[in-house]
């Protein structure tokens, strides 16, 4: 999977974070949890490490 | 049978295999989410496998059945086929085309791996290759950054032939880490820039350094006339030849399709209109505050997943996919333990009902 962006999303009307949106080069939108163990946000680590930047929730 | 009939040599070959074979899916029967997808970097067609790859060249990826060749008469009726599309024939130093089938790392410590008793591994398959020449499988294990490489030949141009190749025990480095995160892996090249082949082939385990790691591998995506097809993946502890490697256990698909599940599960096809509607989940409104997911998986996942094409609708019968909605959609947030429990958040501030009708969940390693 190729990301496109990712963005924050927080609890509904709760500040408190619940899971990264990731949407990948076809626009798809996968809904990522705060899970070290899920390869998709090790993925979304690595794609920080590599200078890209999370979107603050809404 | 009288048991002084058994041999020895039996219960040496039964006591070598547990109860259930060590790569799932290896058959290539189940393909949970596509039997057909243009090849991109992370991309899955039949369970389990990855593909990986950077180039400038294009493929497709199916589930092929199998009718005819020597893998069908050994009893496979399905294998992995990657057709190049459009050709590369040369790759630039970071491009690539591999794809890899990762291990639990809770999975495979009956090797031993990085202690005085590391067992010998057998990888053996079934391959189909338009190209002939040499081919690299490249064993990693992630915990301690090691890796050992072993070459095949394709002899003959688009003719299954199967390879048995042996892996040495690695008795160096860290112990495989005893839980769910990936603990070895064994990835095929069917091309690779200098990145990955300007060294010296590793043929013994040590530090990964990728130039070592697919030295003298041939380019398959040379030509749009080249395929290549592999199925019959069976992993084995110890060193076995030809002649001496156990049979590939198969199993039921149900048996199969069930251990696949743990990886990736998918009701997003369910329909969510007429008739044939299935409901999950009932989200009654409470001006948008968030519910609960009891959503139960039919087998536990092995991480938290990643949940993709939610299906839902509102009573006023308005459907859509959430995946392509984002936005305007009424489920803002989903999200589920390795049980199916989680939090589904509502943005929708009338006084419908959100039905559930089901999503793709993939807790791949």
């Amino acid at each position: 999977m190729e990301i496109k962006s990712v963005k924050k999303v927080n609890l509904t009307n709760k500040n408190v974070l619940d899971h990264y949106d990731l949407t990948d080069t076809n626009d798809k939108i996968h809904h990522v949890p705060l899970d070290p163990n899920n390869s998709d946000y090790q993925l979304i680590l690595a794609w920080v490490a590599d200078g890209n930047t999370i979107a603050e929730a809404d | 049978m009288a048991l002084s009939k058994i041999s020895n040599d039996m219960f040496t070959t039964i006591s070598s295999s547990s109860s259930k074979p060590i790569i799932i899916n290896g058959d290539q029967s189940v393909s949970q989410r596509t039997t057909s997808v243009s090849a991109s970097d992370g991309v899955y067609c039949t369970d389990r496998i990855k593909h990986t790859l950077s180039n400038d060249g294009a493929a497709t990826i199916t589930q092929e059945s199998l009718s005819s060749g020597n893998a069908f008469t050994d009893g496979f009726a399905n294998a992995l086929k990657i057709d190049v599309t459009t050709a590369d024939g040369s790759l630039s130093a970071a491009q690539k085309y591999h794809f890899r089938y990762n291990i639990e790392g809770q999975d495979i410590q009956h090797i031993k791996k990085g202690t005085a008793s590391a067992e010998k591994l057998t990888l053996a398959f079934w391959v189909k290759a338009t190209k002939t020449g040499t081919n690299i499988v490249r064993c990693y294990t992630a915990d301690s950054d090691r890796s050992c490489s072993v070459a095949y030949t394709v002899s003959s141009s688009d003719t299954w032939e199967k390879k048995i190749l042996n892996f040495p025990a690695d008795t160096a480095g860290t112990v495989i880490a005893d839980d769910n995160t990936v603990g070895m892996t064994f990835t095929w090249a069917l091309a690779g820039g200098s990145n990955f082949s300007s060294g010296t082939l590793a043929t013994a385990w040590a530090s990964n350094t990728s130039a070592n790691d697919f030295v003298g591998q041939v380019n398959n995506l040379d030509s749009t006339s080249n395929n290549f097809h592999i199925t019959g993946i069976q992993l084995e502890i110890g060193e076995f030849s030809s002649t001496s490697i156990p049979p590939f256990q198969h199993e039921s698909y149900g048996d199969n399709f069930t251990r696949c599940l743990r990886y990736y599960q998918d009701d997003a096809l369910y329909s969510n209109s007429g008739d044939t509607a299935i409901m999950e989940g009932l989200l009654t409104n409470d001006g948008g505050n968030f519910r609960h997911l009891w959503k139960q998986f039919i087998v536990p996942m092995r991480a938290a997943p990643t949940i993709a094409s939610v299906n839902w609708r509102d009573d006023t019968g308005s459907s859509t996919d959430a995946s392509t909605q984002q936005g305007s959609q009424l489920v803002t947030y989903l999200t589920a333990d390795v049980y199916g429990r989680g939090n589904v958040g509502s943005g929708d501030s009338d006084t419908n009902s959100i039905y559930f009708h089901g999503a793709t969940y993939s807790a791949e390693l």
